[in-house]
């Protein structure tokens, strides 16, 4: 860890040590709770500079959503997740990873040119955003800028990639990682729903390829989530993931490296390696049974 | 107590907007990296190094998908190196070989896990914050 990174990442804990040391007519117990709070700068440590100076990338779900067009797989437009879900969200964490469900469906929709669709998901972001405090990230003005990008499929996946990138931006930039973790994971685990919603998607290798290529990204989303579960909310969420994890681990993986080629011209490099994954019919069910419990509990 | 209660809030306020302000105009200038004919991934990575510190980045880039990462440091581009990796540590890209760019396009044939590695060219910057985006095409 960098000495300003941890300068900075450690002043709200240091200020809080200070406060608590400060008596201020504090009891015995007020010193075990300083103790705790400044145990509580680790947490913070990682916010600021990931874990272990490592951080963690989760696919966008606009590539599954692509990924599952490109296979042929066809639309099913009941497979998206009730769009009146998000307004019973009370909890910061329910609210989050139903924000993230709702991005993925939108993914869904937008590559599947279901456009009243589009508008009624954005719709329900929009309100999430709205109880999350998220800034402007999703605010009318995207509400227009979407409606003038309706025949144009990149767009709109462009100006959702923008807006929850700044959305991230946002929550980063106010120590909530967590609310950053649940929303990536929430968009990822409905990511793998609608990848694995049509029963042809076992049948199809491209699809059993790209689900068994998530190994990495969950094991990545476990780290993102768990690092900031200091108060348990996620629990659940996480006992669901590593139990889908343990069955994404029995999927036979291989990789062989080839050298890259570079046309520095076009500043571009060329990566050849391969990878290739085997999956069972009963191995592709199992995951998928597996997700289906996760959804349901955030949809709970 | 009101007092330093106030004085260290300011002081935990400045050191948060301190970040803020050093890391805010390096993600608006990196964000130009990530042209209209790419897709953001929708995060934001961001990381506080000094000296040879080392901040390091787990990806899965998908095949058949050409991926754009922009890495920026700094008040100008050209201060943060970055490499690529497979898993096996194989070396796949370093931007130090070509005049240290601030972005640079993967196009993957087939999924691999990577680890981009980013750090300060001491030549350049003893401290500072980097950001990293990722955009994506088909």
């Amino acid at each position: 860890m960098t000495a300003s990174s941890r300068f900075l990442a450690l002043a709200p804990g240091l200020v809080l040590l200070l406060l608590a040391s400060c008596g201020g007519g504090g009891s015995q117990s007020d010193a075990v709770g300083a103790d705790t709070l400044a145990t509580d700068t680790t947490p913070k440590e990682t916010e600021l500079i990931g874990l272990g100076g490592q951080f963690f990338s989760i696919p966008s779900p606009a590539q599954a959503a692509i990924a599952i067009k490109e296979a042929g797989l066809n639309y099913q437009q009941g497979v998206t997740a009730p769009l009146d879900k998000g307004d019973a969200r009370t909890t910061r964490m329910a609210q989050a990873t139903m924000l993230g469900v709702y991005g993925a469906d939108m993914s869904y929709v937008t590559v599947h040119k279901d456009v009243k669709r589009v508008l009624t998901t954005l719709e329900a972001i929009e309100k999430l955003s709205a109880k999350l405090e998220l800034g402007n990230a999703f605010d009318r003005s995207l509400m227009e800028r979407f409606k003038g990008n309706m025949g144009n499929e990149d767009s709109l996946l462009r100006l959702s990639g923008i807006a929850f990138r700044s959305a991230d931006q946002y929550l980063k930039t106010n120590e909530a990682e967590d609310v950053s973790s649940w929303v990536l994971a929430g968009g990822w685990v409905e990511s793998m729903h609608l990848m694995l919603a049509d029963p042809a998607s076992a049948q199809n290798q491209k699809m059993v390829a790209r689900i068994g290529e998530q190994k990495r990204t969950l094991d990545a989303l476990i780290n993102l989530v768990g690092q900031s579960n200091t108060d348990g909310q996620a629990d659940a969420l996480l006992a669901g993931l590593r139990e889908l994890g343990t069955s994404l681990q029995h999927l036979k993986t291989a990789y062989v490296y080839e050298p890259s080629v570079t046309d520095a011209a076009k500043k571009t490099t060329y990566i050849n390696g391969r990878t290739t994954v085997d999956a069972s019919a009963e191995q592709i069910a199992d995951i998928a049974a597996k997700v289906a419990t996760i959804r349901n509990l955030i949809l709970a | 107590m009101n007092r330093i209660l106030i004085a260290l809030s300011f002081l935990a306020l400045g050191l948060g907007s301190q970040a803020q302000t050093l890391c805010q105009p390096i993600a608006t200038r990196c964000e130009q990296h990530i042209t209209a004919s790419y897709i953001p991934d929708g995060q934001f990575y961001r990381a506080l190094l000094q000296g040879e510190e080392m901040a390091e980045f787990n990806l899965t880039l998908f095949g058949g998908t050409t991926y754009r990462v922009a890495a920026c440091s700094g008040d100008s581009d050209g201060i943060l190196l970055f490499n690529v990796f497979d898993q096996e540590r194989n070396l796949l890209f370093s931007n130090r070989d070509n005049h240290n760019a601030p972005y640079w396009d993967l196009v993957v044939a087939s999924t691999l896990d990577v680890i981009v590695e980013a750090q300060l060219d001491p030549s350049k910057a003893g401290s500072g914050c980097a950001v990293m985006l990722i955009g994506f095409k088909r």
